[in-house]
């Protein structure tokens, strides 16, 4: 593990700005803890997803899956059969590791291409939709409601708001230092290589099923825990929400906008757009129907288009600008 | 006919070429040499409109091409037979030679020059509808050369003819380029190959390193030692 | 025995629609390399056209193409030149992220300016029948699979035999030398954008008769020519075509024989099924 990774835990820019975000529920009204709520779950899951999809290039759609697993299987484990989620939550994390070693494992078998993976994986997914809307045990097409959320930690509650917007931080830091430890690891350094050119890594000898299934399936229990955290913050579990491709869809955009393959990438992106997503509907969701998608769509395409290579590198470049010529090196 | 004034141009604001002084007068067919990353593809893609120049100017029969797009380039009469051949692999050789000729000058007596390319290269004229990935390097540079001809050209830019050929098909290739230049087309020849250059090109420069390292006529650049040390490196 | 034939012919009726759908996809990837996400939403876009068009001035959706073709031919062309264009050369997925938001704008454009219940445009075909034996066919899928034909054999023939066609094909195969022969690229690739639209245009307005439409419809008809284009090798005219007709009986057969949900899967399953075998899709020898 490379130097990068241990003075990242020391950072005391880390700490200070886990800090500062540790403090934002006493800030700030219960509507922007929400907000905030909600963006970190998706900083968790995209950057789950960028493990997959950013280092080892492999662009999966099969993430509502794991999602859907560690969120609607551990309300169904509850609802239907008494177990407790902490334990559910286990449950589904090793089947979604298993889910998604099996679809890494048929991405190398059968050498799929970049395009045919993605369609596979989607048909995966939509397969696991229409099997979660069909069976009455995991709540079918109207899903499941969990029981009230009272703050007893031991039945993994975390009393709403503020418990769990600080459940929803300490996951997506998790998820982060996740992204950065791989970077700076030998793991990090085959999936670039397997990322970069698939049949040269083999060449040289590099094991690409097992990076692949490696980081397929960290990625897969990732997903499947904050899966379980976020049902239980929204308390219920809608599976037009929690199984649907949309969901993947949305968190490879963050990835994507925010930098793919990066570390921080996936956080910007989700931090800026899912507030602004929020906010959006929140102030024109009832005037005009689809305005506020229509405004959302506008920004993301200009995003793009002022940061095709995505806001960390321009966010890197303002820091480097910022923080004087001096130590600027490269503009 | 063609003039190159003090060119700097290079990838990405990176330079390859710094300050080259190049002219060639009409009929002549003039060497490009120089080791491998000399500079010689860079020139002539710099020629084509491939590569913008960073400071430093082109002119072509007195005008000042240095702003134009590589379409107006072709139209003007400068070709390039590109390194590698270049041909489109799923098309057939007469195909190729077609789009050798789309651009609007030559469109308009595409039929009469696809004749006179076929009398140059009877072999082509056999297999017109072969594809071209199937033929073989000769053939292939046969068919690049062919399709360069079909654009009229008044300045032809061949970028390593010889590379990957069979001698006899050298031998052959370069006959045909020596009957060009017969005729009174102006040639450029880009080539690694030395001696093969120096018998057939009257005169000569030497790249290295992005710059004119020795220029002249084959004599002088034969027996010129900083000819020998350009390609050795030394 | 009927349920087969009948599931049979309205696969092979709509099939040809699906592959006309993926050729233009096709052909946009093969010169420019960007798959268009949104391309499911400028057909609903078509489409809403033909209803305006008709609310308006009655007019039938196959008379107003004379409206709505050249006019999102210029739309494609003007979204190529300033949404695509700036992006050539930047990461795959990125440009895939601005046509999601080009999806988004489009859908939710239209969803504001017509509201979110499904509408239908009526045609003088609409309701006419042709009944051979014991199946069943709608006049307006008979239109569709013989003007999508046709459309397609055009294709084929301007590429193999005009100027145009055959510099989108010296594009696809090797920019770099198309550009030595005096090819505009950036030309060639704006016009094989603005055709591809062009072609969504006609195939909406094929699409249109007896179909009830919605703002959200675009993303099935996406994945739809997703599957079909990846499965006929991505530029592959035959491949694509023959796709194009095994999604559609696939998705026939789909809805005729299995009940509910299972059934909108069988696409995929095929999909699934024919990808892991032959990854390259059904590359067809140098139809291109």
């Amino acid at each position: 593990m490379r130097d990068e990774f241990y003075k990242t835990l020391a950072s005391p820019i880390w700490w200070g700005a886990l800090v500062i975000a540790a403090i934002m529920p006493f800030v700030l009204s219960s509507y922007y803890v929400h907000i905030l709520t909600l963006a970190l779950v998706y900083v968790a899951l995209a950057s789950s997803w960028n493990i997959v999809g950013g280092m080892a290039g492999q662009i999966s759609l099969a993430h509502s899956l794991f999602i859907g697993i560690g969120s609607m299987f551990s309300a169904a484990l509850l609802l239907k059969l008494g177990i407790n989620m902490w334990l559910g939550l286990v449950i589904s994390a090793v089947i979604s590791g298993i889910l998604g070693a099996v679809i890494a494992w048929i991405d190398f078998r059968f050498q799929l291409g970049h395009l045919s993976f993605v369609l596979i994986t989607l048909a995966f997914a939509e397969m696991g939709s229409i099997v979660v809307e069909g069976w009455d045990f995991l709540g079918g097409a109207s899903g499941l409601l969990l029981p009230k959320d009272t703050g007893n930690f031991l039945a993994f509650q975390f009393g709403g708001g503020h418990g769990a917007f600080w459940m929803m931080l300490g996951l997506a830091a998790i998820c982060v230092l996740v992204n950065v430890a791989i970077l700076n690891s030998p793991l990090g350094y085959y999936l670039r290589t397997i990322r970069d050119n698939e049949k040269a890594a083999q060449a040289i000898g590099v094991n690409v099923l097992r990076y692949k299934i490696t980081a397929m399936v960290i990625s897969a229990m990732l997903a499947s825990v904050v899966g379980t955290a976020y049902v239980r913050y929204l308390t219920f579990a809608d599976p037009y929400l929690l199984i649907s491709p949309v969901i993947t869809i949305e968190i490879v955009l963050f990835a994507t906008v925010g930098g793919l393959g990066r570390a921080y990438g996936p956080a910007l992106g989700a931090l800026l757009l899912v507030p602004l997503g929020e906010i959006l509907r929140g102030k024109l969701g009832s005037t005009l129907p689809g305005l506020h998608y229509f405004i959302y769509g506008l920004v993301v395409i200009s995003v793009i288009l002022v940061t095709p290579r995505g806001l960390l590198p321009l966010f890197e470049r303002l820091w480097a600008r910022w923080r004087g010529p001096a130590v600027a090196g490269k503009p | 006919m063609l003039e190159i004034e003090d060119l700097t141009s290079g990838y990405a604001g990176v330079p390859v070429l710094r300050g080259i002084n190049v002219k060639l007068a009409a009929g002549e067919i003039v060497g490009l040499l120089g080791a491998n990353n000399a500079g010689k593809t860079t020139l002539i893609n710099a020629l084509s409109g491939m590569v913008k120049p960073i400071s430093g100017r082109i002119l072509f029969l007195g005008e000042d091409i240095s702003k134009l797009t590589p379409q107006a380039r072709v139209e003007l009469g400068i070709v390039q037979v590109p390194e590698g051949r270049l041909v489109f692999p799923e098309m057939s050789i007469r195909e190729n030679l077609l789009l050798g000729g789309i651009n609007a000058h030559a469109r308009k007596h595409r039929p009469q020059q696809m004749e006179k390319v076929i009398g140059l290269f009877p072999r082509l004229g056999e297999r017109l509808t072969q594809s071209a990935g199937s033929l073989s390097g000769g053939e292939q540079q046969m068919l690049a050369i062919g399709r360069g001809l079909m654009a009229e050209a008044k300045l032809l830019m061949l970028d390593e003819p010889s590379l990957g050929l069979s001698p006899l098909f050298v031998q052959y290739i370069f006959e045909i380029i020596d009957k060009l230049h017969a005729d009174g087309l102006t040639i450029l020849l880009v080539e690694q190959n030395l001696n093969l250059t120096l018998r057939h090109a009257k005169r000569c420069y030497v790249l290295e390193r992005g710059q004119v390292a020795v220029e002249g006529d084959a004599e002088t650049v034969k027996n010129d030692p900083r000819t020998r040390s350009a390609y050795l490196g030394l | 025995m009927t349920e087969l034939y009948q599931a049979l012919a309205q696969g092979l009726l709509i099939g040809a629609t699906y592959g006309l759908l993926a050729l233009g996809m096709g052909l946009v990837y093969g010169v420019s390399g960007v798959v268009n996400f949104s391309h499911g939403d400028f057909i609903s876009l078509g489409m809403f056209m033909c209803l305006a068009l008709y609310s308006a001035f009655a007019m039938d959706p196959y008379v107003s193409i004379i409206i709505t073709v050249p006019l999102m031919t210029a739309i494609g062309a003007l979204v190529y030149i300033f949404l695509i264009r700036p992006m050539v050369g930047h990461q795959f997925l990125m440009v895939v992220q601005l046509t999601l938001g080009l999806s988004l704008v489009l859908q939710n454009g239209i969803l504001m300016v017509f509201g979110g219940e499904p509408a239908r445009t009526p045609s003088f075909v609409e309701s006419k029948l042709i009944i051979l034996g014991d199946v069943v066919l709608r006049v307006p899928r008979i239109v569709a699979f013989v003007v999508s034909f046709a459309l397609a054999i055009g294709l084929y023939i301007m590429l193999r035999s005009t100027d145009f066609g055959r510099s989108i094909r010296a594009v696809h195969q090797n920019a770099h030398a198309a550009a030595l022969m005096g090819i505009n690229v950036g030309r060639v690739q704006v016009l094989t954008f603005a055709l591809g639209i062009g072609i969504l245009a006609l195939a909406a307005a094929l699409l249109l008769p007896g179909t009830p439409i919605q703002p959200t419809q675009g993303l099935r008809y996406t994945v739809i020519t997703l599957l079909v284009v990846v499965l006929g090798g991505m530029t592959n005219f035959v491949g694509i075509m023959l796709g194009g007709l095994i999604i559609g009986i696939a998705e026939a057969f789909g809805t005729i024989y299995l009940d509910g949900p299972i059934g909108l899967l069988l696409p995929y399953i095929i999909f699934v099924a024919i990808m892991l075998f032959l990854p390259k899709g059904l590359t067809w020898s140098s139809a291109r």
